[in-house]
């Protein structure tokens, strides 16, 4: 009987996990089904905030127990927008320094296509200590995707907005598949590849970390979407099909 | 939003010519305004050649919805004075008597701006048209053009109803009362209740407040009297009721992101002055403004050295005083503080700043992001490893991985109907409040019919041997979200090859998997028999594991059942066997606490016996059997062949086995072995009624 394949989406976490595990981070795991508190407020998106939309969120119908395998007083109420919940669990129960990558299946109510589905794979990062700036994270960002993709990938940092980092930013690595302009960068050479900014301090004070003495940064990784650009899959969906004649291209 | 750039050279100087325009979009881009197109426009008469820039504005930055808010940017990016036009409240005669306002409910509406114009109801001028159609705002009537221009200048929207359509000349700024509906201007008869804020006339309303206006008052030809409207609502209020009855607009998306307070007296005096330039109106009121509880101005203080201790780079004092005020703070530095601490004052229109970081967040924006040197944050303290969870789903894999399996990522919901085959515990099942479909409803209590998807996928690209495992999460109101494992396996066994016949896979082939996984965590499954409503009766079992003297449940495993398999889609006839196991049993790390034997320095004896016995015995009942007179010198126990059939009486089975005996101590006589073979087949006679062949 030969070998069978790992799934191309755990190939690309275990990469990322690596290269964030020899940069000293801890990889976490946590509960897909999420209550509100951890998923947005604690992250500085109170009710009614129009950030919300960003998230087109899947609730549930009835609270379920929380905190998967880990435990939590709150029910679940919604099926987590982003690992983020991950991040604020583990600062509730741990002082500064932080060091931690948070992979999982996401969840967001987009109408599936080429580049969406309902369901995709984030891994998140935190870090935060005394002293730690926006150069931080553009050093570790940037020495983290030369590793992943080329030494010669060219990064660029741009400000975006997110409710839980001040200043955000987006992540761009020069298009690989052409020279200055093709249909996946939008003709724009450069792709988009995460987001990122400096831990917002009304996510400090959630968890009851003094934003005046500690400073940090996140950001968030679809990994889809570098598999999708890594490996040059044309279509989102045929990762969550499981047709062996695509796993079986993967290593094992 | 879009807007022409001719548009914006009006409010400020840019100094990037025409032809340049990608420029000016990729210097917008930088400082966090996407520009996703720039549409070339042909040249007007005497004019350069325009350009329509399509921005992507964030939902923090309202100010921006409007070409002044760009203006500012732009100013910022380039060291150049935006120019706003000084504009007078009188535009015309003031004729008219001022329309009474009245705002009931001041905390949904703390500011109302109302006044009256005489107009003109026509068709807007060619220029203004052309800024509206570059918007994509499609152009109605002058004066429902001109509410439409102030709010792509200013990012302020407004409003306008017919005068001699509402009832009284007055303005009630309320909430809805039960009961009460409203035809809006997409025509449709909406349902209000007392959550909703409305303008309303003296009796009925007339407009949902900050979203559409009402089709009654709607500004038509034979308008002759306009009253306009610019309000601050709260952004909470207008976000719900939006949602509430389904509509998003122009008005609605500004006002719930946060419109400028201080904007509507600006906003009504600009549409007159625009009204009475385009020859619409030639008289008016004066300008009615309500609002009880001005604030007192954001002022959020801003330290120098805070900017370097977040940016990771220090930044030109002046550098921070010239982008600030450019963006409309304004910063006044704190006698005797050096580095500086400055007490900054916000614009209203700003209401996205009111920490420290934001502000540092606008320096760094225009100084560049790309301008920050990367560094490398020191560790200060050694990682800690992941979890077991981590250790144990890699052991999975590779286990799995080796017995030909390749692995499944399949969906978190399914259907409900299938979810109930496989837990039959209804009040268990979570359901989605909105699912993406009306198939997939439910989260899923296991992961096999996920996998038994993933199968069928394959089956229908003829695909005939299959091995798929998931590691995942399945959900219960029960026990909440617990890790899990599925496997499925059907086809060929042993695939087709010149060495050797094809096999078909069967039970036993999945029970060895499932010894081998287990196996990898250095330790003992015990099978027993079991039944469910998906699997085939007789070959089923619960799957248990071995910690010590205690089992533990892990799962279970059998062969579907066909009817099952072809309710789910599945075609063909080859058996399909599958396993599900709750993975947090298998979670401590294998062999942590192992203390190893010393490897036996003493030859084995083997002994085979043959023995014919019931065929539903299970195995492992057997195996006890024989390992109790067996003694500690019975080392192995391994079932060689087992034969159904001729010769063989009905509902028996024939095992060979094989008996290894050793002593740790010293060389086992021939003797010792045939002694402790015949106890053991003593005790199968006695026990189980075998039968020596």
């Amino acid at each position: 009987m030969p070998f069978g394949h790992r799934h191309p989406l755990t190939l690309i976490r275990e990469q990322v996990e690596s290269i964030f595990g020899a940069m000293g981070f801890e990889i976490l795991q946590g509960p897909q089904v999420e209550d509100d508190y951890h998923n947005f407020e604690a992250l500085n998106m109170p009710p009614d905030h129009p950030a919300r939309d960003m998230q087109d969120t899947f609730y549930l119908d009835q609270p379920m127990p929380g905190g998967g395998t880990l435990q939590s007083t709150r029910p679940a109420t919604l099926l987590r927008t982003h690992t983020s919940g991950m991040q604020i669990r583990y600062m509730e129960s741990h002082k500064p320094p932080v060091r931690i990558i948070a992979p999982g299946l996401v969840y967001r109510r987009d109408t599936p296509d080429l580049t969406h589905s309902p369901m995709f794979l984030q891994v998140e990062g935190l870090l935060v200590g005394s002293g730690i700036t926006m150069g931080d994270l553009k050093g570790t960002l940037v020495t983290f995707l030369k590793t992943f993709f080329d030494a010669k990938t060219q990064v660029m940092f741009r400000p975006s907005f997110f409710p839980y980092t001040e200043p955000s930013a987006e992540v761009f690595i020069d298009c690989a598949f052409c020279e200055g302009g093709c249909a996946v960068c939008k003709q724009t050479g450069w792709l988009e590849i995460l987001g990122c900014g400096m831990v917002h301090p009304a996510v400090f004070e959630a968890v009851g970390y003094d934003p005046e003495h500690y400073t940090g940064w996140a950001f968030g990784l679809g990994i889809d979407r570098v598999a999708l650009l890594k490996h040059r899959v044309e279509d989102i969906r045929l990762f969550y099909d499981n047709d062996l004649r695509l796993l079986e291209q993967f290593p094992h | 939003m879009r807007i022409l750039v001719s548009w914006l050279r009006e409010f400020v100087p840019i100094p990037v010519g025409s032809n340049d325009i990608g420029e000016l979009a990729d210097a917008l881009t930088m400082c966090g305004f996407e520009v996703g197109s720039v549409e070339p426009r042909p040249a007007i008469a005497g004019e350069p050649t325009d350009a329509v820039l399509d921005l992507e504005i964030t939902t923090n930055r309202p100010d921006c919805l409007g070409v002044l808010g760009i203006a500012r940017e732009v100013g910022a990016i380039y060291g150049v004075d935006v120019r706003i036009p000084e504009l007078t409240q009188a535009s015309g005669s003031q004729a008219l008597d001022p329309i009474a306002v009245t705002i009931e409910d001041p905390d949904l509406c703390p500011r109302y701006v109302g006044a009256l114009s005489d107009v003109e109801v026509g068709p807007s001028p060619a220029w203004l048209v052309e800024r509206l159609e570059a918007a994509e705002i499609r152009p109605i009537n002058n004066v429902v053009d001109v509410t439409n221009y102030v709010m792509l200048e200013l990012g302020h929207p407004m409003h306008a109803f017919d005068l001699d359509r509402l009832n009284g000349r007055e303005i009630r700024v309320r909430r809805a009362r039960t009961g009460e509906s409203i035809r809006t201007l997409d025509g449709v008869r909406r349902p209000l209740e007392p959550e909703i804020l409305i303008i309303a006339d003296a009796e009925q309303p007339q407009a949902v407040a900050g979203v559409m206006g009402g089709g009654n008052s709607e500004v038509s030809t034979t308008t002759r009297t306009i009253v306009l409207e610019a309000a601050y609502f709260d952004p909470i209020s207008i976000r719900r009721t939006s949602k509430r009855i389904g509509l998003t607009t122009d008005a609605s998306y500004r006002f719930e992101r946060g419109a400028d307070i201080d904007a509507p007296v600006r906003a009504v005096a600009r549409a007159r002055q625009l009204l009475a330039a385009i020859g619409s109106t030639k008289s008016d009121s004066p300008i009615v403004d309500q609002f009880p509880k001005p604030a007192a101005p954001v002022i959020v203080q801003l330290r120098h050295h805070r900017i370097g201790h977040l940016l990771g780079q220090v930044i030109d004092e002046t550098f921070v005083i010239s982008i600030l005020t450019r963006l409309g703070f304004a910063p006044r530095t704190e006698p005797g503080t050096a580095p500086p601490i400055w007490k900054v004052t916000v614009p209203t229109f700003r209401v996205d700043v009111s920490r420290e970081e934001d502000l540092i967040e606008e320096v760094a924006r225009h100084y560049g992001y790309d301008r920050l040197p990367p560094t490398f944050p020191a560790l200060t303290l050694p990682a800690s490893p992941a979890g077991p969870w981590r250790d144990r789903d890699q052991l999975v894999r590779r286990v799995l991985t080796g017995c030909g399996f390749s692995e499944a990522i399949t969906y978190a919901f399914i259907e409900r109907r299938t979810a109930l085959a496989v837990h039959t515990d209804e009040q268990d099942i979570v359901t989605l409040k909105n699912p993406m479909s009306e198939k997939d409803t439910v989260l899923r209590p296991s992961l096999l019919p996920g996998l038994v998807d993933s199968l069928i996928h394959n089956r229908r690209r003829e695909r005939q041997d299959i091995r798929l495992f998931e590691i995942g999460s399945r959900f219960r109101y029960s026990d909440g979200e617990t890790p899990a494992l599925a496997l499925a396996m059907t086809g060929a066994s042993i695939p087709q090859h010149w060495s050797g016949p094809e096999r078909e896979t069967d039970l036993f082939d999945l029970t060895g998997v499932l010894t081998q996984l287990c196996d990898g965590f250095g330790k003992e499954i015990i099978l027993e028999p079991d039944t469910a409503d998906h699997l085939v009766p007789g070959r089923t079992a619960k799957v248990q594991l071995k910690i010590g003297d205690r089992t533990t449940a892990l799962g279970i495993l059998g062969q579907l059942d066909p009817e099952f398999a072809n309710a789910q889609g599945l075609t063909g006839s080859a058996a399909v066997f599958v396993a599900e196991l709750d993975l947090q049993p298998l979670t401590t790390a294998a062999g942590h606490h192992l203390q190893a034997t010393p490897v036996p320095r003493q030859p084995s004896i083997t002994r085979d016996l043959s023995i014919e016995i019931d065929e539903a015995l299970p195995a492992a009942q057997v195996r006890d059997t024989i390992r109790a007179p067996g003694g500690p010198t019975l080392v192995s126990v391994k079932e060689i062949d087992r034969y159904q059939g001729q010769g063989i009486a009905a509902g028996a089975v024939s095992l060979s086995i094989r008996l290894t005996f050793r002593a740790p101590d010293r060389t086992l006589t021939d003797a010792e072995a045939q002694s402790s073979t015949d106890e053991i087949v003593s005790a199968l006679v006695l026990d189980h009624r075998a039968k020596l062949r």
